[in-house]
Formats: C-alpha cells, structure tokens, sequence
C-alpha cells in the first residue's frame, strides 16, 4: 500500500518521515526548528517533505504542531512555541508542494499513531498523555479522533485541580500541567532537595552537587537504581497524574491511558502511583471495570506515524 | 398517515415518567409516578405505567432511560446511586414482561444520554454536532455528543460529570469520593449555600427567595455559578463542545445562575483568546427530555452509535 510522508514540528526540532500503511518508518529526517522565524518553519517543513519525495513520488503529507489547530484542520490558532498565531499552514504547504496536505495537533496525532500502530491497536477508546514540558492529551473515543467542536479538545494538561494552585504557562492556576508534567516534576525535586539535603544525596552527588543541575533523566535513572527520595518524586507526579486521568475517565470512559513523554521512561515506577492515585479518584470503582495504563510504545515518532495515517486516510474523503 | 410512536420511561431518583412521544417528538401523554424503593417494585411500576398508555395509544418500541451507570450494549444498570440496582438486567426483564403487550423492542439508555438525543433531535441542540449536556439537579449528570454520535465510552459510563474531582479532599459525596463537583454545582449544594438554620431549603425556594431580592439567595445562586463555570472550563479543555446545555432543576434560575457561570468558565478557559468558545445555553426541552430521547432511540431516529 501507499506510503505517506509525515512531519512533526516541535518547538525544538523538526522530524519527517516516509511511513508506510504498516505504521513504518522507512527514510526520516531531522533538523532544529527555526522557532523565532514563523514563515521559515514552514519553508523548512516544504524542504523537508520534498527531500522525502512529497510533490514527486509521495503524495500525502501530514504535518502535526504543538499547538491549536482549527477545527477545518488548515491553521494554527496559537502555537506558544512556535510564534504562529493564525498562520494557515494548509494553504502554504500545498501551494509549496502542489497536493494535499493534512494538518493535525501533536498531542491528537500521536494518540491517533499509538491507536492504529502502537500501544492502542486493539482499544476503542483511549487516552494518551504525553509528559513532557508540558501535559498533552489525545483522545480516541470509539475509534474516531475527538477535534471537538473547535478543533482544540483534549487539551487535558489544563485542567483545574487545585484552585488557586500553582501558576501554569497559560496564564491560570492550578492546572494539571502545573503539578504532573515534566517540568513541573524537576521543579518539584529541587524544591525537595533543597528541604531534605540528605534524603536527596545521592540524587545531588548525581547532579554533581548542583541541585539546580538536577534534571528528568536523572530524576528517573536514580529512581531506577532503589533511590527512595527519587522514587517518591515519581511516585508523586503519578499521583497528580493519576487524578487528571480520573477526571477525564469520569468524563469520556475510556479503556486505555498511554502514558507518553520522557518520564513515561520510568515505567511502573510512574504508572502504579498513577493507578493508585486513578483509583482513589474514580467515582464509583468497584462497580466498573478499571481502564488500563500502559507506556506508550511508538515514542516520539507516534506524531509523525500519526499524522502520516491521518494524511493517507483523509484524501479523497 | 399512520405515525409511528414509541414509548418513553425515565426512572429518576423521585419520580418515573412514562410518555407515548410521535415522531416529532410530541408527547401524546404522560404517565408519572413517584419512584418506589424496592428493585421489583420499580419495574412493576414501569410495566404498569406502559400498559396504561399503550391502552390509548398503540406502541411496539420501548425506551428506557435511567440514572445511573448503564451498559447500553447488555442492557444493564451497574449501579444506580438513588435506586438499589446493582447490575440489574433491567431491559431483558421488562422485554420479557412486555413481551404479551405488543411491545418488541426495548432499548436501555442513560437519562442524560436520552435527554441530549432529544435536544439533538427537536429541542435547543438541533443542527449542532459537538455538544454537552449538564444537567444540574440534586447531583450533576450529563452527556456528551461528538460529530453527531452520543459518546458512551468503553464501557457505557462516559458523561459522569458531576464526579469529576473539583476540590481535592474537598466535601464528602454520596458516591464514596470527596471533592466531586457536584458536591459544589448542584441543586445541592445550592442548599448547602443557605444552610444558616440546620434546615434545607429547596432549590425553588431558594430561587423565589432570590427573585424577592434575598442577598443570601442571591450569594447562594452566585458561588453555585461560578463552581459550575469552573468545572465547565475543565470539560472545554477535555472536549472543545460548540455548544454546552445546562439542563435540570436548577437551570430553571436561568441569567441568575449562568451569569456568573459563564464569567467564572472565561476567566479559567485555556487559550482564551486563540480559540472559540462553546455557546451556553440551557434545555429547551424540560423534564420530559429524557423520556423523549428514550422513545426516540428505541424508535432508531436518534444517533445510536
């Protein structure tokens, strides 16, 4: 069958690829993205789509973005990393490419990937979470992507847990971003590691003394080695986690969380503090079944195998 | 022209309402009762209630819409917080009791799933494809639609809004949980708002009492607003609608209540000012709404997934 190209634009990097109907990657590209320049990002995405053969022997191209994608699916409404506000990135890309180009939010993307070629082939409906800077959220329910009525659903890293709480990037308080993303897990550790200087050494002697040096990876890898203080950092990002997913389980009821990101690295060492803390959450538990959380399988090509299908499946619809 | 009705039942925590509804979603005549305590006597009541309407008018498709955790797909209640049904096989039981009547087909839903499908069909909700519907009684219930098609979730329970957790270890609720929103957005919690005696009032009394010009009411429908406008951003967040429906009781208070609901969902929209926002609206339909949707599902002239 046809293969599709697929580009993913992050707020540091562009990756592209030729994917196959099997969800496989077959030639990829990677380049740093050009964030302070809106009209070079897309003269970069054109660039790179040709290069894999789109306008030659690829014909279908997916493009997916961090940011708020119309519900038309051919703008950005606002992407905060990408200094694009309104740019209609659709009518661009074709006119640079000469065929159809589809257009998709990251997050929706890569939930639509893992449910086609990863983690979420044989559910209908699911969530996937990807922790990272920030909380980004797809949603699959009953086999279709849920846009919503403006395009911008799933946009579960907002929602309000504490009130009052902390302060998240997008101007509110107490967003689940705010206490469950990646960012919000260093931030966290410090803090404990400047409260508790010896519960924290090892983590510290990790980070060479620095506490401000200490970042995820170390965060996950100590907590991997036994290390109690780094098991509860984790253990208590799970947690937040954990009541985000009970939110959106009371909401929607789906049978599958993919647990995605760089922290998802830390399997079980995340998802049972975020299955404890689902459950503690979840109204009415022992008269329903309990949804599955799992890590995500495609990593971070699960936008770009995404967006590819969304491409391949959407021309001619 | 012969009409092709269907019969409609919405067991509630109070009361059962039965209705013959023609295809255009008229109700031809309602039946209601108050809702007994016992599992056997509330489907007696339901098959009573059938027989009586389907002596005046002729009928073969039954649609049953209740509160609780239903299993559309095996006809079952799981759980029913206001009645004892613990995994009640209730739309085989009444088929099988309504067999001898003429009744062929019976169709299980969930109330608010009902009601969103009757709002979709002929009421406030017509010609929109992405929509919620809040009903704020007593507790919170609702439904949500995407791209035309009633969202159930895996297993049946999607649109448990009210249990959605909006102040951790915050006030305890009948579900077993603390915090739910429908402990802080409810025709409850609205009296709660008033509780200066020890004693209740209802959510109509405290609506006449703030229509008077009671500050204390007043206050009462202004924090319940604003609790509902806060949890209404977080279901924007999860489900982009275009279009939210504030259904039950205490929708009734109208501008009173979604005044300071719609300002509280703005301050706490992400995005604000890149994207849409859902209109706000309430029913258009009333308490028949979710024996309407009932008939008309199990007519099949409603999304039914």
């Amino acid at each position: 069958m046809s293969s599709a190209i697929g580009v993913d634009v992050g707020g540091t990097k562009i990756a592209a690829g030729v994917v196959d109907s099997s969800g496989l990657i077959l030639e990829s590209l990677k380049v740093p993205t050009p964030a302070q320049d809106p009209d070079l990002i897309v003269q970069t995405i054109a660039d790179l789509a040709r290069q894999l053969g789109a306008s030659d022997s690829v014909e279908r191209v997916g493009v997916c973005v961090a940011g708020f994608v119309d519900r038309s699916r051919s703008g950005v409404l606002f992407s905060p990393n990408l200094s694009w506000r309104g740019v209609r990135l659709r009518e661009q890309l074709q006119e640079a490419l000469g065929g159809e180009v589809v257009i998709e939010n990251d997050a929706n993307a890569a939930a639509w990937g893992e449910f086609r070629f990863g983690g979420g082939k044989e559910a209908d409906d699911l969530l996937a979470v990807t922790v990272g800077t920030g909380v980004g959220g797809g949603l699959v329910l009953a086999g279709e992507l849920l846009r919503g009525g403006f395009g911008v659903a799933a946009e579960i890293g907002h929602l309000g847990l504490v009130p009052g709480g902390e302060l998240c990037g997008c101007g509110n308080r107490g967003c689940l971003e705010a206490y469950g993303s990646g960012t919000a897990l260093v931030r966290a550790t410090r803090f404990a590691a400047h409260k508790d200087p010896v519960a924290a050494k090892r983590l510290i002697e990790r980070a060479s003394g620095d506490i401000a040096a200490i970042d995820g990876p170390m965060i996950t890898e100590q907590a991997q080695l036994g290390d109690e203080f780094a098991k509860t950092q984790l253990a208590e990002l799970g947690a937040w986690l954990g009541l985000g997913i009970a939110n959106i389980a009371a909401v929607v009821d789906p049978s599958l969380v993919l647990i995605g990101g760089g922290v998802s690295q830390a399997g079980e060492l995340l998802l049972q503090p975020i299955r404890d803390s689902y459950l503690k959450a979840l109204s009415a538990s022992r008269h329903r079944p309990i949804l599955d959380v799992k890590v995500a399988e495609l990593g971070n090509d699960a936008g770009l195998v995404g967006v590819a299908d969304l491409a391949r499946n959407s021309i001619g619809e | 022209m012969s009409q092709r009705n269907a019969i409609g039942v919405d067991i509630g925590g109070t009361k059962i309402l039965a209705a013959t509804v023609d295809e255009t979603g008229s109700v031809l005549e309602q039946i209601a009762v108050a809702t007994p305590h016992s599992v056997e006597l509330v489907q007696a009541a339901v098959v009573q209630s059938v027989r009586t309407l389907l002596t005046r008018h002729e009928a073969h498709d039954l649609g049953v819409a209740a509160a609780g955790l239903v299993d559309h797909h095996t006809g079952r209640v799981r759980f029913a917080p206001h009645i004892s049904w613990r995994d009640e096989p209730i739309r085989d039981n009444l088929a099988h009791a309504l067999r001898g009547d003429g009744i062929t087909s019976v169709t299980l839903e969930n109330d608010a799933n009902a009601a969103l499908c009757a709002e979709w069909r002929f009421g406030a909700a017509r010609g929109r494809d992405h929509v919620l519907l809040v009903t704020v009684g007593t507790g919170i219930g609702g439904a949500l639609m995407s791209s035309g098609q009633i969202m159930r979730g895996t297993n049946g329970m999607a649109g448990e809004f009210g249990h959605m957790q909006y102040a951790p270890d915050g006030r305890p609720c009948q579900c077993g949980l603390r915090g739910c929103w429908e402990q802080y957005a409810s025709g409850r919690a609205l009296s709660m708002q008033m509780q200066s005696g020890g004693e209740l009032l209802t959510g109509q009394a405290i609506l006449r009492a703030a229509n008077d010009g009671d500050p204390e009411a007043q206050r009462a429908f202004f924090m319940v607003g604003q609790a509902l406008g806060l949890g209404l951003a977080d279901l924007i967040a999860a489900l982009d609608p275009e279009l939210i429906l504030i259904g039950g009781g205490v929708s009734m208070a109208g501008e009173l209540l979604l005044g300071p609901t719609r300002s509280a969902m703005s301050t706490r929209l992400v995005g604000g000012r890149h994207r849409r926002v859902a209109d706000l609206d309430v029913v258009a339909l009333g308490p028949a709404a979710g024996a309407i949707g009932a008939a008309e599902l199990a007519r099949g002239g409603a999304p039914s997934l």
